[in-house]
């Protein structure tokens, strides 16, 4: 059978690609992460009923469910959207192959349903039916309750990839995604249109009526004929694989850059990468999402005597965007390395181009993060403190420890939840950069005062600051001793 | 100048190259040859810095080339496509280049004007990325970016793969150009015996790392190469 053979071909592709085997120690770790995850959301599922119950409500924790399904059903959308990765069988050497094209799509259509996270629902779903659905509504209405959460799963799953494929997800997409979800909300909010009544009564009709999940039945069929027309109209590579967007015409002005000699071109250059590429593209889009991660821990009381944690926090926001591309920052370059180190940049001045970038970075989080003061003026002593900090000590850090990541990192591959490049050693660089300052704080608070711990962490940064020419010179050293085993990690490609 | 001595290179255990005593003087034509896996790529990237030497060294103009930046402003290279950065369209590649040697956009501009033969229409103009060109077009752009600082030294490896008849013809007549006029020292390895031939004058043989035979360049040239890789 030729789809056993294609089946083969997937395993072979990801078995055999450079550094699985060298990975095994952050694939171990993954497979943790997703057991823990599998146990909370187990957890989800056998108290969600009780949760319901209480929450003081006219209809049942089923009707409950149902209205906020439409809900989950297009946040869950819009996040695949962003985070789904297409499924991609490197056509060409198929398509010259007897193969029928009928099969390779269904293939690519089907294959990603087989994913294990597309059942990883049901670990809440399941619970609940047996608990709540079937204790008001029957045995039957609980059994149609997960046949339909499974199949919303399976059409939202070829949905997204539908998207994906027609809409290619650029900021406007994105841009799109939150103005839809906000008006939707504000609808809701001021009781104009209530999207809840109407998924408690649809959803509700579904499985409580005997032929009811024909429905969503319909919905999957009909996703699934989308995918089906698109790959129809579509079905050479060069149309399918997302090119089109390369094709696009690229003219932008750096000129403002370009002041500032040597070190401006390069800072260019790598701005250019950032955002000419998906990876680092979808890195800036959660960025974004991620400046608003202090809102959670500002405003809530519970964290208010855990200055450490919040400390965290503080250097997390304004640090951001350093602490997002500053563990890859050489590795960025592996794609061009061989250019850069070949053309005539010395190597001072290649990483002095990348600690004025990270500095800018961390000048930019800061301002964009000023509005967090409003909660308080210790919020201000926090982030003062946590800026100065992280570019006078963590920014060495990681331009230090950046020379460690020696995985080849491939841009043009799909986006976030993307861990092609991490090491075991790219946790490792995050222990000294994260803990050792909040146990600083913890430490000094305890015998002093917090005043005292931020004063010194400001200190420390203040000298990171005055002797920036020594340690980029630390750094220099460091990154000649492992130039080779970068320019060598950097020549394999997975 | 380039001066090897006692170079190996061993990759777990096994010699990749082994290359007692070699000088490149200034102003020669350096042709390398030799069946894959011979040691062309790995000699290149060592004079480059870009591997390190298991032992002995290299010397371009009387100063080790191991984790020092200078020889960098006299050398110009191009290897292969990790040489170029694809993101960039090729103008704004040329203009990044071109500043790091000094250059103002008039000095590039009027550089890229002597190449519009060779590029052929194709490349610049056309705001494309140079990841979305072909292998011939990104080897044009590559071998241009290489030249584009006035290097004295200029280290090409196949530079005759993947370029269309015509633009081979027009590159060999552009480097023994190069040649005359500038006295450029030239390191060119290739597959193709007639065209290193024609621009080299002096032509190295490698096997399994080691120099197998050391020509200068006359009649006889081709054919002893050709009855040394006859099989």
């Amino acid at each position: 059978m030729i789809v056993t053979d294609l089946i083969r071909h997937e395993w072979k592709k990801s078995i055999r690609s450079q550094g699985f085997y060298k990975n095994l120690a952050v694939n171990t770790l993954l497979g943790f992460m997703t057991l823990y995850m599998a146990a909370i959301l187990l957890f989800l599922g056998f108290s969600l009923d009780n949760m319901l119950e209480k929450a003081h409500s006219e209809y049942t924790p089923m009707e409950l469910f149902n209205g906020a399904l439409l809900y989950i059903m297009l946040g869950g959308l819009a996040i695949r959207f962003f985070m789904q990765q297409l499924n991609t069988i490197n056509l060409p050497p198929y398509q010259v192959l007897p193969i029928k094209r009928r099969l390779l799509v269904n293939f690519l259509l089907i294959k990603p349903l087989f994913n294990p996270i597309n059942y990883f629902h049901l670990f809440v779903v399941v619970p609940f039916a047996i608990q709540s659905v079937s204790k008001y509504y029957g045995v039957g209405v609980a059994v149609r309750f997960i046949l339909l959460c499974v199949i919303l799963v399976w059409s939202n799953s070829l949905l997204a990839a539908y998207f994906k494929r027609k809409f290619s997800s650029g900021f406007w997409g994105f841009l799109f995604i939150v103005i839809l979800f906000v008006t939707l909300t504000a609808l809701e909010y001021f009781k104009i249109l209530s999207l809840f009544t109407i998924s408690k009564v649809a959803f509700g009709f579904i499985v409580k009526t005997f032929y009811g999940l024909l429905i969503p039945v319909l919905v999957l069929v009909g996703a699934y004929f989308l995918n089906i027309i698109f790959f129809y109209k579509n079905f050479y590579p060069e149309s399918f694989n997302s090119k089109i967007t390369t094709q696009q015409k690229y003219q932008s002005d750096w000129s403002f850059l370009k002041r500032f000699g040597i070190i401006g071109e390069i800072i260019g250059v790598e701005l250019k990468l950032i955002l000419r590429h998906k990876r680092t593209k979808s890195i800036l889009y959660m960025s974004g999402f991620f400046l608003f991660y202090g809102l959670i821990f500002y405003s809530n009381a519970a964290y208010a005597d855990r200055p450490g944690f919040l400390f965290f926090v503080a250097m997390f926001v304004t640090g951001l965007l350093m602490l997002m591309f500053g563990q890859w920052v050489i590795s960025w370059d592996s794609g061009h390395f061989d250019s850069l180190m070949t053309k005539n940049i010395p190597i001072r001045t290649y990483l002095e181009a990348n600690y004025y970038m990270l500095l800018t970075f961390n000048v930019l989080c800061f301002v964009l993060t000023s509005p967090y003061f409003l909660f308080g003026i210790h919020v201000f002593y926090m982030h003062i403190a946590a800026f100065i900090f992280n570019s006078g000590v963590n920014i060495f850090l990681l331009l230090y420890l950046a020379t460690y990541n020696t995985k080849r990192i491939d841009l043009s591959k799909s986006s976030a939840m993307n861990y092609q490049g991490t090491t075991f050693k790219s946790f490792l660089i995050v222990l000294p950069i994260m803990f050792v300052p909040i146990m600083t704080i913890y430490g000094i608070t305890m015998i002093s005062s917090m005043k005292v711990a931020l004063l010194v962490l400001t200190f420390l940064g203040l000298l990171g600051i005055v002797f920036r020419k020594q340690l980029i010179t630390i750094c220099v050293k460091q990154f000649n001793n492992r130039k080779y085993a970068l320019a060598e990690g950097f020549r394999k490609t997975e | 100048m380039i001066t090897l001595s006692n170079l190996q290179k061993t990759y777990s255990g096994v010699t990749v190259l082994d290359i007692p005593e070699l000088t490149i003087k200034s102003g020669e034509s350096f042709g390398l040859v030799g069946n894959n896996g011979a040691g062309k790529t790995t000699f290149f990237r060592l004079i480059l810095d870009l591997i390190e030497s298991s032992a002995g060294e290299i010397l371009v103009d009387d100063i080790k080339v191991v984790r020092n930046d200078s020889w960098k402003t006299t050398v110009g290279s191009f290897l292969d496509e990790g040489f170029l950065i694809d993101f960039l369209t090729p103008e704004e590649y040329f203009s990044f280049v071109g500043k790091l040697y000094n250059k103002t956009q008039g000095d590039i501009d009027a550089f890229l004007e002597s190449f519009k033969d060779f590029f052929n229409t194709e490349i610049l103009g056309t705001k494309k990325l140079i990841r979305d060109f072909s292998k011939g077009n990104q080897k044009k752009i590559g071998i241009a970016a290489a030249l584009l600082g006035d290097p004295k030294i200029l280290i090409l490896d196949e530079p005759f793969t993947a370029l269309d008849p015509s633009s081979q013809i027009r590159l060999k007549r552009f480097l023994n150009d190069l040649h005359t006029r500038f006295q450029i020292t030239m390191l060119i390895s290739s597959h193709d015996l007639n065209h290193v031939t024609e621009v080299c004058k002096r032509i190295v043989i490698l096997e399994k790392g080691k120099v197998v035979k050391d020509l200068t360049t006359g009649d006889d040239t081709l054919k002893e190469l050709e009855a040394y890789f006859a099989v």
